[in-house]
């Protein structure tokens, strides 16, 4: 079992479309794992129908009980998140559940037992067939939660459960380089930085790059969207370059392979000189999984 | 909530790449015109706000955003392991009389600290990332930059709203990073409307949904400005009819916005896009207007925009 993991720090850089693309080019020999779970689009890349829904719960939140509440204020001086106010036109102070890190010292503080803990629903983690033949695991978390690093590790976990020893698991890490990447990151034995030719796009790669390196991560670079600034094209390689990574491929900026989406199709299905260009990274993308095979260079122990 | 005398307007979106670096820019340029403006970049995992002002200049050093992390003063740990049974994040562990901190776990709450009945827990602040301002013509820009490799993206972009509130400026504008979690919850509390940017594809018609749940669990008012109009078909107005939420303006897509968009060019030269988030500014007011919204100040403060 090999894990790849793609991710670029920016968003919008085509880190879906580029996994997508490989995934489907690969067919029955992956499985995708889709880990950006608030902003889950892998199952509309791919085509999918659910076959496997559970409810995901990320641990109990935090609720006064107004009528025990008697308004002292100690919780409200001892949170540090700045979560507990009093509630307007009444005694009772009231926790700001979208600003609460449950942490639970509330709960720890409160003299007359009234702050309670409820379970509620955070999201849903899925397993979907898609009509290309392989399986997903995709979730979808609830606006306004949290701990969305818990709920990638376990589309992780699932995926791995699932893949069998010859398998390829392909995971669609979110933007940014916070908990959740870091959950996308962990376990994978090679990582595809997608950096988007654009100074913002290089600046958020960089950061991603550092992540993985305190990480141990091995890396290969894929530069998208180029050939709208060649000074900017350059910057992108010797991103890669200076970092010691190796440049993959590059894919030009190309309005066809954002048409491609809309036709259900992803990027690997595309007619003409685009489609051709496609294929061409694709293979070599595969190419370097395969020799990613035979090394045997597997991170299978840091699986956190 | 709104922070005093400022009117708050955050720039969301729930995809990435949509749009709303640029967008937040600009509006904020739009409003330096005639306003004071604090343009506060709450994506600390990757901010890029500065990338658009070349000339912005630093005031004063950078403003180190720590937490509180817990560390033993003495070996006399009883291991009661109350604290290991308290803490939900994992990151104290008192086994054999000796107490092991994970500090990168920690999320400084203090809570093993009241807990432990020895009393050898103290308090240390930890650096996660920093708060930072700089000018740039009218315009002061507030940048949150969480360290690489830390997960405490939300006390960073506490710390930057703090920062940006604490600039007295009369409007704020607020780059709010990607997602529908934590980090997107953070960056649009207490704001008085949020701008959600979408493009006409299928990956950005989903999670504006969620971005429009969000701002609707906030009891947070907002509009969609459609970018790259043109660069797809997905149908993003149908979306914000079904969900009652306006479409504030449409910004067509060519090849020349790609390219200004690598380079992080404003769009101040364009005219017509300027006088597009001009009205954009000017339908927030009047939507606060017709709503009549019990907060009175966001709509004054918005009065005076245009």
């Amino acid at each position: 079992m090999t894990t790849i993991c793609i991710a670029s720090g920016k968003g919008g850089a085509g880190k879906t479309s580029f996994a997508a693309a490989l995934a489907s080019s690969m067919g029955q020999k992956c499985i995708f794992a889709d880990c950006d779970v608030d902003a889950a689009n892998g199952a509309i890349a791919l085509g999918s129908q659910n076959t496997n829904k559970q409810p995901y719960f990320s641990g109990p939140g935090f609720f006064i009980n107004k009528s025990a509440c008697t308004g002292c204020g100690l919780c409200e001086r001892t949170c540090r998140f700045n979560a507990i106010t009093k509630e307007p036109g009444s005694q009772a102070l009231k926790i700001t559940q979208e600003l609460c890190e449950r942490c639970g010292a509330c709960a720890h503080v409160c003299k007359f037992n009234a702050v309670q803990l409820t379970e509620q629903q955070a999201g849903w983690l899925m397993e979907s067939q898609t009509i290309r033949g392989f399986p997903m695991v995709h979730a979808e978390l609830e606006p306004g939660e949290d701990t969305s690093g818990k709920l990638v590790a376990l589309v992780r976990q699932k995926a791995r459960a699932m893949a069998m020893d010859d398998k390829l698991i392909i995971v669609d890490a979110p933007a940014g380089i916070g908990c959740p990447v870091i959950a996308s990151l962990t376990g994978a034995d090679l990582l595809f930085v997608i950096v988007e030719a654009s100074l913002s796009g290089i600046r958020d790669a960089e950061r991603l790059i550092e992540l993985a390196n305190n990480m141990k991560r091995p890396m290969t670079g894929i530069v998208n969207k180029a050939g709208l600034d060649s000074d900017i094209d350059a910057q992108a390689r010797n991103l890669l370059k200076r970092n010691g990574i190796e440049l993959l491929a590059q894919i030009r900026f190309d309005p066809s392979l954002r048409a491609v989406e809309e036709r259900d199709k992803t990027w690997a299905e595309l007619e003409g000189q685009s489609g051709d260009e496609i294929r061409a990274v694709l293979q070599a993308v595969k190419s370097r999984i395969t020799k990613l095979d035979k090394n045997g260079s597997k991170h299978e122990n840091s699986n956190t | 909530m709104s922070i005093e005398a400022q009117c708050v307007i955050a720039v969301a979106s729930g995809k990435g790449g949509t749009g709303k670096t640029t967008i937040a820019a600009n509006l904020a340029v739009i409003l330096s015109s005639s306003d004071s403006v604090c343009l506060a970049d709450l994506d600390v995992e990757a901010p890029d706000c500065l990338g658009y002002f070349q000339h912005a200049i630093p005031i004063g050093q950078p403003e180190n955003v720590e937490i509180l992390v817990p560390f033993a003063t003495s070996s006399h740990c009883e291991a009661c392991s109350f604290c290991t049974k308290l803490c939900r994040f994992g990151a104290i562990v008192a086994i054999g009389g000796v107490v092991t901190i994970d500090t990168k776990l920690c999320k400084g709450c203090g809570l093993c600290v009241m807990a432990c009945p020895q009393g050898i827990l103290e308090e240390k602040p930890l650096k996660i990332g920093e708060a930072s301002t700089f000018i740039e013509g009218s315009i002061t820009i507030v940048e949150g930059r969480m360290n690489v490799g830390d997960i405490r993206s939300t006390s960073v972009i506490e710390a930057a709203k703090t920062k940006a509130s604490l600039q007295k400026t009369k409007y704020q504008i607020r780059d709010c990073p990607p997602g529908v979690s934590c980090p997107a919850t953070h960056a649009l509390a207490g704001s008085d409307y949020a701008i959600l940017v979408a493009e006409p594809t299928p990956f950005s018609l989903h999670d504006l949904g969620g971005a429009i749940r969000l701002c609707k669990s906030l009891s947070l008012p907002c509009g969609v400005i459609i970018n790259k109009d043109g660069f797809g078909n997905a149908d993003i107005e149908t979306l914000c009819k079904n969900l009652n939420v306006p479409v504030l303006t449409r910004l067509s897509y060519g090849q020349d916005r790609a390219v200004q968009g690598a380079r992080g060019v404003l769009w101040d030269q364009d005219d017509e896009t300027s006088k597009n988030l001009k009205g954009v500014l000017l339908n927030i007011k009047n939507q606060f207007q017709q709503k009549n919204d019990p907060r009175e100040t966001p709509s004054e403060r918005l009065e005076a925009i245009l």
